[in-house]
C-alpha cells in the first residue's frame, strides 16, 4: 500500500515543502498593502486597471502555488482556464450589447420619476 | 476481447432459444432499498427514467391542454390566467423535468460506463446524490405548480417575473436546484470518461455516443452556473426586492435575458447534442457500415458545444440589444448549422451504400434527420436578424424549436429507446407495434408544426390563449396532429410497457451491434464486465477497410 | 497494470470497488474537483457580469459608494483570509507528510481565521444595516442618494453574502477534514481527502481576492 501511494505521490506532486509557501504567503501580504496603498492614490481610470492586475497576480499565485495549478496535469489547468475565459465571453458579449446600445434605452438614462414606482400587470388577459 | 462468457456477443444460433440470464442488475438485489440506497449506474439510471418520463407525460398532457384551447378562437376550455399558468408549466416541466436530464441521465448514466468498459461511473455516490437533487428540485417545480402556478413563462423574462402575482420563488429554487443536478450528472461524466476507460480505449475509439455527452457535459459543467445564480437573483429580487433586473430602481432587464440566455441557449444543445450521439450509434448500426467520418462527429459535438456558447444573443434580437451584438450574434449562431451539416453529412455518409436494415430505431433516425435539416434551417433563418425581427415570439419560433427540441431530441430519444431496449430490460419489443407508432409519432409531429410555421408567419403571436378566426383551421390541423402525436407516444408505451414483461427474450446482442456494452449480458450483471475488458479495436467493426458491405438488392 | 500489483492495490482500504488504483482514483478525485471549482468560477462569474454592468452605468455612484465601505475592516479580512489560506495549505502539507498533530493544529487555526473573518463581516454588515446602507427598495441612506446606489448595495450583498455563504461552507468542509484526521483516516498514505477540501477553502480566498478591491477600493 506504502509503495503505491508513494508512487501516485511522486507520479503527481513532488512535494516543495513549506518554504514555497511562505514565499506565497509573503508576496500576497506585501501585494495586499501596496493595493490598499494604491487604492488611496487617485490615478483616474488607471485605479481599477492596477487594481485588477495586482488581484490577478495574486490569484494567480493563489491557484498556481497554493492550489498546485502548477503541478497539475494539462486537463485540470485546461478545465480551470477555460472556466475563467467563459466569464470573459459572457462579460465580454454582455459589453458588446451595453457599449453600443442606443443610450436611451439604458437604464441609467432613464429618471426615476418618469417610471411608476409599481409595475404591477392586471390580472387577466390584455 | 477477452471474455470467458461463451453466450457473449455471438448472434445466437437458428433455433435455439436466447435465454436470460439468471442474475442481473435487476434480480442482484431484492427490496426497496436496494433500488433507493443503489449505487448501480444501471438502477439508477432505470430510476431517473420512471422520473423523467412522468416529468414528459405532465408536459404532455399539459401540451395537449393547450392545443385543445386552441381548437376555437376564442376561450375553449380555459382563460387567459389559466392559459398562462398551463404554457408555462407545459415549458417547465418538458425542458428541466424531462428534456435536460432524459438522454444523458438515463442513457448516459446506463451505458456511459458500458460503452467505455468501465465498472461504474467514477463517483457512484454522487450519482445517487444527483438523482436526489433532481427529485428535489422536481419536487419544488410541481409544488409551484400546485400552489397556483406561474405565469411567466419557462424564461422568467424580467420586469414581468419580478411583478406578476403568482407565486415564482419555488420555481425559481427549482431551476436553481435541478440545475445543480445536471451539474453533477455533467461532471461525474467528464470525469468518468477522463479516467475510467481501460487500457486500449483511446479518446478515438470511444463510441461517439460517449464523445456527444462528453461535449453535453461540458455545457453542463460550464453553464449551469449561471443559470442557477440567475433563478437565485431572480428570487432574490422576488422576495427582498434587490432592484438587480428592476428598471425602476435602475436595473437592467436585459441583463436578465443575457444570463438567462448564456445558460438557455448551450442548454438547447444539452438536450440536442445526446439525441446525435444516439442517432450516430443507431445509423452505423442500422446500415451496417462504419460510422462514416468518424473524427468530423466527434469534434463537431466539441464544435457545436463550444459556439453554442457565443450564440445567445440571438433570442435578444428585438430587447434592444446593440446592432453590434445582434450582428456577431446572428453570425456565429449560423455557425452552429455548419457544425451540424457536418454531421448531417456524415450520417448520410453512413448510411450511403449501407446495407440498411428497417428497423423501429432505424426510423426514428430518418425522422431525426428530417427534423434536424428542416428544424435547423428554419433555425439558419431566423437567426438572421431582419427575419427574426418579422418572427420573433411568434408561433414560427415555436415550431422552429419544437422542430429541434421536441422533434429532434425526442427522434434521439425514442430512436435510443428502442435500440438499447433489449439490452435494459432482455426482451425485445413487437416491430410492427414500433412502425406503427413511430409513423403515427412522425406524421403527427408534422401535422402539429408545420402549420405552426404558417401560423407563426401570418404574425399569429406565441403566448395568447386566444387568435384572431382567420387563422382557425391551420390551428385545428396543428391540434389534430398533436392529438395522433399523443396516440403514437401512448401506443409506444403500451407496447414496450408489455415488452418488458413478456416480449420475446432478446439474447445478448439482437442486433448484430458491435459496441462494448453488446458484449455483456442483455440485461447486464451487476458488475457491467467480468473481467474489465482489453479493447484492441475500434468502436465500429461493421466492416473493414476496403470491403464491401453485403447488398440486399430489392 | 501487472497482476501483483493489482492484487495490492485490491488490499488498500481506501480503494473503492469500481478503481483498479489508488493513482486512478486520485486522478477522478482531483478532476472532479477541479470541475466543481470551475462552475463555482461561473457563479460568481455571474455576480461579477452584475457588478460589471452597474459600474459601467453607473461609475460616479460606485465610486461614491466604495468610499462609504471601510478599508481597514475590508484589508483585515484580506490579511485574515490570505492568512487562513497559508495555515490551510500548511495544515495538507502536515497533514501528507504524517506530522497529524501539527496538521490538526493548523486546521483548527484555519478555521479560528474563518470565524474572525465573519465576525469582522458581521459588523461590517450590521454598520451597513443601522445607517440604511441596502440593497434594492432597503436602500435608505441619506447621506448618498443617487441612482445606483441601491444596486451597488444589491450587488455588495449578493457578492459577500455568497461569499459568506462559502466561508460556512469550507468551515464545514474543514471541520469535517479535520474529524476524519482525528479518526485516523488521513495520513501521509491517504490525503486526497484533505487535499480537495484545502482547495475549495484557497477558491474562498480567490473570490475575495477580487471582491476586495473591486468593493472596497474602486
Amino acid at each position: 500500500m506504502t509503495n503505491l501511494s508513494t508512487k501516485a505521490q511522486e507520479s503527481h506532486h513532488e512535494d516543495h515543502g513549506i518554504g514555497r509557501y511562505v514565499a506565497v504567503f509573503a508576496v500576497l501580504l506585501v501585494l495586499t498593502g501596496v493595493t490598499v496603498w494604491t487604492g488611496e492614490m487617485n490615478f483616474g481610470n488607471w485605479n481599477i486597471i492596477i487594481a485588477m492586475a495586482i488581484a490577478i497576480v495574486k490569484a494567480s499565485l493563489v491557484v498556481l502555488f497554493f492550489m498546485h495549478l502548477w503541478d497539475e496535469g494539462p486537463v485540470n489547468r485546461l478545465i480551470f482556464v477555460v472556466s475563467v475565459i467563459f466569464v470573459g465571453v459572457l462579460i465580454l458579449f454582455t459589453f458588446g450589447d451595453l457599449m453600443f446600445r442606443i443610450p436611451g434605452l439604458l437604464p441609467n438614462f432613464i429618471q426615476a420619476d418618469d417610471v411608476p414606482k409599481v409595475m404591477h400587470a392586471p390580472h387577466g388577459g390584455h | 476481447m477477452a471474455h470467458s462468457n461463451a453466450n457473449v456477443a455471438v448472434a445466437v444460433p437458428d433455433g435455439e432459444e436466447p435465454k436470460l440470464p439468471a442474475v442481473s442488475f435487476w434480480n442482484a438485489d431484492y427490496g426497496i432499498k436496494s433500488w433507493l440506497l443503489t449505487l448501480d449506474h444501471k438502477r439508477i439510471a432505470i430510476m431517473y427514467m420512471v422520473l423523467t418520463l412522468s416529468g414528459f407525460l405532465l408536459g404532455g398532457i399539459l401540451a395537449m391542454a393547450l392545443r385543445i384551447e386552441h381548437l376555437t378562437p376564442d376561450e375553449t376550455i380555459m382563460g387567459a390566467n389559466t392559459y398562462n399558468r398551463v404554457f408555462t408549466l407545459h415549458g417547465v416541466s418538458m425542458i428541466f423535468l424531462f428534456m435536460i436530464p432524459a438522454i444523458p441521465a438515463i442513457f448516459g448514466n446506463f451505458f456511459l460506463p458500458l460503452m467505455l468498459g468501465a465498472k461504474d461511473v467514477a463517483f457512484p455516490r454522487l450519482n445517487l446524490l444527483s438523482l436526489y437533487v433532481y427529485v428535489a428540485g422536481a419536487i419544488l417545480l410541481v409544488w409551484s405548480m400546485a400552489a397556483g402556478g406561474v405565469d411567466a413563462g419557462w424564461t422568467f423574462y424580467a420586469p414581468y417575473s419580478l411583478s406578476t402575482p403568482a407565486e415564482l420563488a419555488p420555481a425559481l429554487f427549482g431551476v436553481f436546484v435541478i440545475g445543480f443536478s445536471s451539474i453533477l450528472t455533467g461532471l461525474n461524466f467528464i470525469v468518468t470518461i477522463h479516467t475510467m476507460r481501460p487500457i486500449g480505449m483511446t479518446w478515438m475509439r470511444m463510441p461517439l455516443f460517449v464523445w456527444a455527452t462528453y461535449a453535453t457535459s461540458i455545457i453542463q459543467v460550464l453553464a449551469t452556473p449561471v443559470i442557477g445564480m440567475t433563478a437565485v437573483l431572480t428570487a432574490v429580487e422576488r422576495l427582498f426586492g434587490f432592484g438587480f433586473f428592476d428598471p425602476t430602481r435602475g436595473g437592467d432587464p436585459v441583463l436578465f435575458q443575457h444570463l438567462f440566455w448564456f445558460y438557455s441557449h448551450p442548454a438547447v444543445y444539452i438536450m440536442v447534442l445526446p439525441a446525435m450521439g444516439v442517432i450516430s450509434e443507431a445509423v452505423s448500426v442500422f446500415s451496417r457500415k462504419n460510422v462514416f467520418g468518424y473524427n468530423m462527429i466527434a469534434y463537431s459535438s466539441l464544435g457545436i458545444a463550444f459556439v453554442g456558447f457565443f450564440a445567445w444573443g440571438h433570442h435578444m434580437f428585438v430587447t434592444g440589444q446593440s446592432k453590434f451584438d445582434a450582428g456577431a450574434f446572428a453570425i456565429i449562431s449560423m455557425l452552429v448549422g455548419v457544425f451540424t451539416a457536418i454531421k448531417v453529412f456524415n450520417w448520410i455518409g453512413t448510411m450511403y451504400r449501407g446495407s440498411i436494415q428497417i428497423t423501429t430505431p432505424f426510423i426514428y433516425v430518418c425522422g431525426f434527420l428530417f427534423f434536424i435539416v428542416f428544424g435547423g434551417m428554419t433555425g439558419v433563418a431566423i437567426s438572421s436578424v431582419s427575419l427574426d425581427v418579422h418572427w420573433h415570439d411568434t408561433y414560427f419560433v415555436v415550431a422552429h424549436f419544437h422542430f429541434i427540441m421536441v422533434g429532434a431530441t425526442i427522434m434521439g430519444f425514442l430512436a435510443g429507446l428502442h435500440y438499447w431496449f433489449p439490452k435494459m430490460f432482455g426482451r425485445m419489443y413487437h416491430e410492427g407495434w414500433g412502425f406503427t407508432s413511430a409513423a403515427m409519432i412522425i406524421l403527427g409531429f408534422n401535422a402539429s408544426f408545420i402549420p405552426q410555421f404558417l401560423l407563426g408567419n401570418m404574425g399569429q403571436p406565441r403566448r395568447y390563449y386566444m387568435y384572431t378566426p382567420d387563422a382557425w383551421a391551420l390551428n385545428v390541423a396543428s391540434t389534430a396532429g398533436s392529438s395522433l402525436l399523443a396516440f403514437g407516444f401512448i401506443m409506444v408505451a403500451i407496447y414496450l410497457g408489455y415488452a418488458i414483461f413478456n416480449g420475446r427474450v432478446a439474447g445478448d446482442n439482437p442486433w448484430g451491434a458491435s459496441g462494448l456494452e453488446w458484449k455483456t449480458t442483455s440485461p447486464p450483471p451487476k458488475h457491467n464486465f467480468d473481467e474489465t475488458p482489453v479493447i484492441d479495436e475500434d468502436p465500429y467493426t461493421y466492416r473493414k477497410k476496403g470491403e464491401e458491405v453485403e447488398h440486399v438488392i430489392i | 497494470m501487472s497482476s501483483s500489483e493489482a492484487a495490492h492495490s485490491a488490499h488498500n482500504p481506501y480503494l473503492a470497488h469500481h478503481f483498479d488504483t489508488m493513482e486512478q482514483q486520485d486522478h477522478a478525485a482531483r478532476l472532479g474537483m477541479w470541475l466543481f471549482l470551475a462552475t463555482e468560477v461561473l457563479l460568481f462569474g455571474a455576480l461579477f457580469l452584475g457588478y460589471t454592468v452597474y459600474r459601467w452605468m453607473y461609475p460616479q455612484t460606485y465610486q461614491e459608494c466604495a468610499n462609504l465601505l471601510s478599508i481597514p475592516m475590508g484589508a483585515t479580512n484580506t490579511v485574515v483570509l490570505i492568512t487562513s489560506s497559508f495555515t490551510a495549505a500548511w495544515a495538507y502539507h502536515s497533514i501528507k507528510v504524517n506530522q497529524i498533530k501539527k496538521g490538526l493544529a493548523l486546521l483548527a487555526i484555519t478555521i479560528l481565521f474563518a470565524c474572525a473573518f465573519l465576525v469582522i463581516k458581521y459588523f461590517e454588515y450590521k454598520h451597513k444595516f443601522d445607517v440604511g446602507e441596502l440593497p434594492g427598495k432597503w436602500y435608505s441612506y441619506e447621506g448618498l442618494q443617487a441612482p445606483g446606489a441601491n444596486l451597488f448595495f444589491a450587488v455588495y450583498f449578493l457578492a459577500t453574502g455568497l461569499h459568506g455563504l462559502h466561508v460556512v461552507i469550507g468551515m464545514t468542509v474543514l471541520s469535517i477534514i479535520g474529524y476524519r484526521t482525528i479518526k485516523g483516516r488521513y495520513h501521509s498514505g491517504n490525503y486526497v481527502g484533505v487535499e480537495l477540501g484545502v482547495l475549495y477553502w484557497h477558491l474562498v480566498d480567490l473570490v475575495w481576492i477580487f471582491l476586495f478591491p473591486l468593493l472596497y477600493l474602486i
